[in-house]
């Protein structure tokens, strides 16, 4: 099954729409294409080759001076299976109906079309097969033992609405990873972008196997308050929390954001900016959200200044009356989510945030981070692949394990410097950030953990 | 159906393929959310698709798409581009695949249940949870009140080229209610009978009234509202009472995942990270104190992961892990007990859906019931604190380093339940924590617990599982300042 072309998707979401009953319906139609091989030390362990289509439905109906609104949805290609699913979004709309006033879906929109591009779409496995390759040979002769991941995904996705709203676009991401681990130390490295002719796969290696070498054989370290320079990947392990906790217009509305009584303070230190930007060539994503709204670029922090949330039509009155385009697809109980984050970057190489260091960390990563307070952002997780002390200016000794828990909002204020280029990661849960290297004043170390 | 996972095997033997296995598969899920009076999510899911696996010059190749009855062509296509691709990638390969040899399994399987919660009408679905959400309520404090339910179907048909022929069909089924408060500048969630949606158990309808969310809505309202002022816990060592609805994440992050063998064996290590607990320390690692027994079960009674198969056509089976508080074995595959030598696979290759390719995942684990009563246990304790319900969680790449968040403590001060403790948040090593159990309650206090959303593999994939407890003892366990 190839991705779904522009027309067939309005085809048949189109002919959905005008096959619901409802007194207002919206059809989504995504077709997806996935190819991936992860690996270990023994070559290939997973590999995949798959496709998948996703049609869903959602329905408002009127009834007895209320209104009910449901979604349904369908990972098949069955005719009679959508019909069903119409059904079913139409038998739960009308157990929904409550005595409520509903936005009315939005009508017609003009959003650019976004292209997936080519050569991620077309990028052939033995291509993918010969980069694991020259990963597990590299790796042997460094002697460490490499796993990653070479994935290409590509998709289209179209929505249509009774009001005749029809917006289309379409996406691809390309990355590769490698963590390389020896028998005390590892190193990770990734490179990530729409575009797979972008990726820096040899790179990507040898900055993996180069940690990997420098963290050989790590010094326990005390727990405690260490001045730290986070590259962009353990900044990004913190930063997924703003949006998965408080950038949401529904909880600055319900007062379980961090920004609640708090829009428009000076919040972290003036070198903090951040946007979500869904055209952004550094994280770029959808340019319409679940109700095909266009993704507006969102400032959500100026000089430290931080200056809103972004919202969906539900939560429109809280961004001047107008969704900033960050809706999940509706109904759904999360609220809107940015999904393209950016943070300012400054004018300083990571070796100049480290030289104004004078006894302090340097962190790659930061693992399995999880929120433990949300109105002061406290979280904890722990470091991996890779911590060295530094000291006068230059990295020093590696050092092991450590865990911390820290207020985000309290570090942020204190934040000391932004390196000067951007990267694309993630962290173990979902989302990515554009972020460059972070200088923090401080961030606290709560237990050290232990060898085996 | 089998027909078709049939044709999609035939054709990967003719191509070469030395193994091919296939499994159709039809998914169905519906969640419901009542948030405060609005049903802020209704929404059902239906999936139709077919997995095609084949291994080929020492490698696996794996595809799948979604499938319209009777897709004969598809189930070729797809047998083709699993068997090219192990082709492709088996240069790569260091060594071949090999796989454990087990019987062809051939029989079906079926989840107890006395309600279908998809031939149910939605509005029989809706009274409990919109009833419990208006007695969470009368209590300006409170700005968030949910009930959530939610079931899954998934009907599959596995064969083999080796002879398997299975039909299984699993049912799980589940609900949980949450109140929100916030006062004294503080957000505190208090939920029941789990944290984060609730729990779910295999079955149908029927098991939501078990849970009793209406009797309990009142009580979790109250709770959430009184935390909020209550005091945070003192920091320092305390011994630590577990109840059984936390203890149940700490068997999963530190046991569960610890003893998955191809994290053991590094394969896992580009995502969620590798284990302590290695094949070379079976037999010889002192895991916990003599006390802790734990067991995996892909056949109890009352386990989200209990199933006649896995995705690969092994038998369900019971297994000790922690036998006498050492390491003795571990959650495996085929390929993976093939590559460490044992005689056959434990049955833990799994995959969330057609979609996805099956890889070792955690199943039904339980620290098994010892003796004790509750109470007697909280009076035996003299000074403690007990925790209830999950807040949060970390652990660390090896599974050693632990945090967890409660939702609610309870001070324990001369034997005796005390004041309510703030989100009291402890922190250890996996193996001094059970080393420290020294009291298990008894089959009484003992209950299975689901979780829905177990992410692994890379690209991450979700699987279910249970797991079982009864409130524990741990002794001096490190608890950080709130």
């Amino acid at each position: 099954m190839p991705l779904f072309s522009r027309d067939e998707s309005f085809a048949l979401a189109r002919e959905l729409v005008a096959k619901s009953p409802a007194a207002e319906t919206e059809v989504t139609v995504e077709s997806t294409v996935d190819r991936f091989v992860r690996y270990a030390g023994v070559g290939p362990t997973q590999s995949a080759d798959r496709e998948r289509v996703d049609v869903a439905i959602r329905v408002r109906v009127e009834k007895n001076g209320g209104v009910g609104e449901a979604r349904a949805e369908a990972a098949t290609l069955e005719r009679s299976a959508l019909e069903r699913t119409l059904g079913h979004a139409l038998e739960l709309a009308e157990a929904a109906v409550a005595p409520l006033q509903l936005i009315p879906l939005g009508g017609p929109v003009e959003v650019e079309e976004s292209c997936a591009a080519p050569a991620s779409l077309a990028h052939p496995f033995e291509a993918k097969a010969d980069a694991v390759a020259r990963a597990l040979a590299r790796s042997r002769e460094a002697g460490f033992a490499p796993a990653g991941l070479f994935e290409t995904w590509s998709a289209t996705r179209a929505l249509v609405n009774s009001r005749g709203r029809e917006v289309f676009g379409a996406n691809s991401r390309a990355s590769f990873s490698i963590v390389a681990s020896g028998p005390t130390s590892s190193g990770f490295a990734d490179t990530i972008d729409a575009d797979v002719a972008n990726l820096d796969v040899a790179g990507a290696i040898e900055r993996a196997l180069e940690d990997a070498a420098r963290s050989r054989d790590p010094s326990p370290i005390e727990p405690g308050e260490y001045e730290v320079v986070l590259g962009p990947h353990a900044a990004s392990a913190l930063l997924l929390f703003l949006a998965y906790e408080g950038l949401s217009a529904r909880a600055l509305e319900e007062r379980t954001s961090f920004l609640a009584g708090r829009v428009g303070e000076p919040l972290a230190a003036d070198a903090f900016d951040l946007v979500d930007d869904a055209r952004h060539p550094k994280n770029p994503g959808w340019l319409f959200d679940g109700e095909g709204t266009a993704r507006e670029r969102r400032i959500l922090f100026e000089r430290g200044r931080a200056l809103g949330v972004v919202s969906d039509r539900a939560h429109a009155h809280l961004t001047d009356g107008r969704s900033t385009g960050h809706a999940l697809p509706q109904p759904s109980n999360s609220g809107p989510l940015p999904q393209n984050l950016v943070v300012g970057a400054g004018v300083s190489s990571l070796e100049e945030l480290i030289a104004r260091v004078e006894r302090g960390l340097f962190i790659t990563q930061l693992h399995y981070v999880n929120s433990i307070e949300p109105r002061e952002l406290v979280l904890t997780g722990v470091i991996r692949h890779g911590a060295w002390r530094i000291e006068q200016g230059r990295l020093a000794a590696p050092v092991s394990g450590l865990r911390f828990t820290d207020s985000l909002v309290r570090v942020l204020k204190d934040l000391r410097g932004v390196g000067s280029e951007l990267v694309r990661c993630g962290a173990l849960f979902d989302g990515e950030v554009a972020t460059p290297a972070l200088h923090l004043g401080s961030l606290r170390f709560t237990s050290s953990t232990r060898g085996a | 159906m089998e027909r078709l996972a049939k044709e999609a095997i035939e054709r990967g033997l003719a191509l070469g393929a030395t193994y091919v296995d296939a499994r159709v598969e039809r998914i169905a899920s519906e969640t419901l959310v009542v948030r405060n009076e609005r049903l802020s999510e209704a929404s059902s899911r239906e999936e139709f698709g077919l997995a095609v696996r084949a291994l080929v010059d020492g490698a696996f190749g794996f595809a799948a798409a979604p499938l319209a009855r009777g897709d004969a062509s598809t189930a070729r296509a797809l047998a083709e581009r699993a068997v090219a691709l192990g082709r492709k990638l088996a240069p790569a390969r260091t060594s071949k695949v090999e796989l454990s040899p087990e019987p062809p399994a051939v029989g079906e399987f079926k989840t107890p249940f006395a309600i279908d919660p998809f031939a149910l009408r939605d509005a029989e679905k809706l009274g409990p949870l919109r009833a419990a959400v208006a007695a969470l309520g009368g209590r300006s404090e409170v700005s968030i009140r949910e009930a959530t339910f939610g079931a899954r179907s998934r009907i599959s048909w596995f064969a083999s080229s080796e002879g398997a022929a299975f039909h299984q069909e699993l049912l799980r089924t589940g609900a949980g209610i949450a109140a929100t408060a916030t006062a004294s500048g503080e957000v505190v969630t208090r939920s029941w009978p789990a944290s984060l949606g609730g729990d779910y158990q295999p079955g149908g309808f029927e098991r939501v009234a078990e849970f009793e969310l209406l009797a309990h809505a009142p009580r979790v309202r109250d709770e959430a509202i009184e935390l909020c002022s209550a005091p945070t816990c003192e920091p320092g060592r305390h011994d630590l009472v577990l109840a059984s609805n936390l203890l149940m994440l700490v068997i999963h992050e530190s046991v569960g995942h610890a003893t998955e063998l191809d994290r053991a064996l590094g394969c896992e290590t580009d995502l969620a990270g590798h284990s302590f607990a290695t094949p070379d320390r079976r037999g010889t690692l002192l895991f916990g104190s003599p006390w802790v027994e734990l067991v995996a079960d892909s056949t109890a009674v009352g386990g989200l992961d209990t199933r006649g198969i896995d995705d690969e056509g092994v038998r369900s089976q019971r297994w000790p892990l922690i036998h006498a508080g050492r390491l003795v074995d571990f959650q495996s595959s085929r390929e993976w007990a093939s590559a460490l030598g044992a005689s056959s696979s434990r049955g833990n290759a799994r995959a969330q859906s057609w979609y996805h390719p099956p890889i070792v995942r955690i199943t039904n684990v339980c620290l098994e019931p010892g003796s004790w009563d509750l109470e007697a246990l909280v009076a035996d304790t003299g000074d403690g604190i007990l925790c209830d319900g999950v807040k949060m969680w970390s652990i660390d790449e090896q599974r050693r380093n632990f945090q967890f968040t409660a939702e609610l403590g309870v001070e324990i001060r001369g034997g005796k339940r005390g004041r309510l403790v703030r989100a009291p948040t402890f922190t250890g090593d996996t193996l001094e924590f059970w080393r420290s159990c020294d009291a298990v309650c008894g089959p009484l206090h003992f209950r299975w617990w689901g979780i829905t959303n177990c992410g692994k593999g890379n690209p991450m994939q979700e699987a279910e599982m249970s797991h079982g407890a009864a409130p524990a003892r741990f002794r001096r366990v490190r608890f950080l300042a709130g």
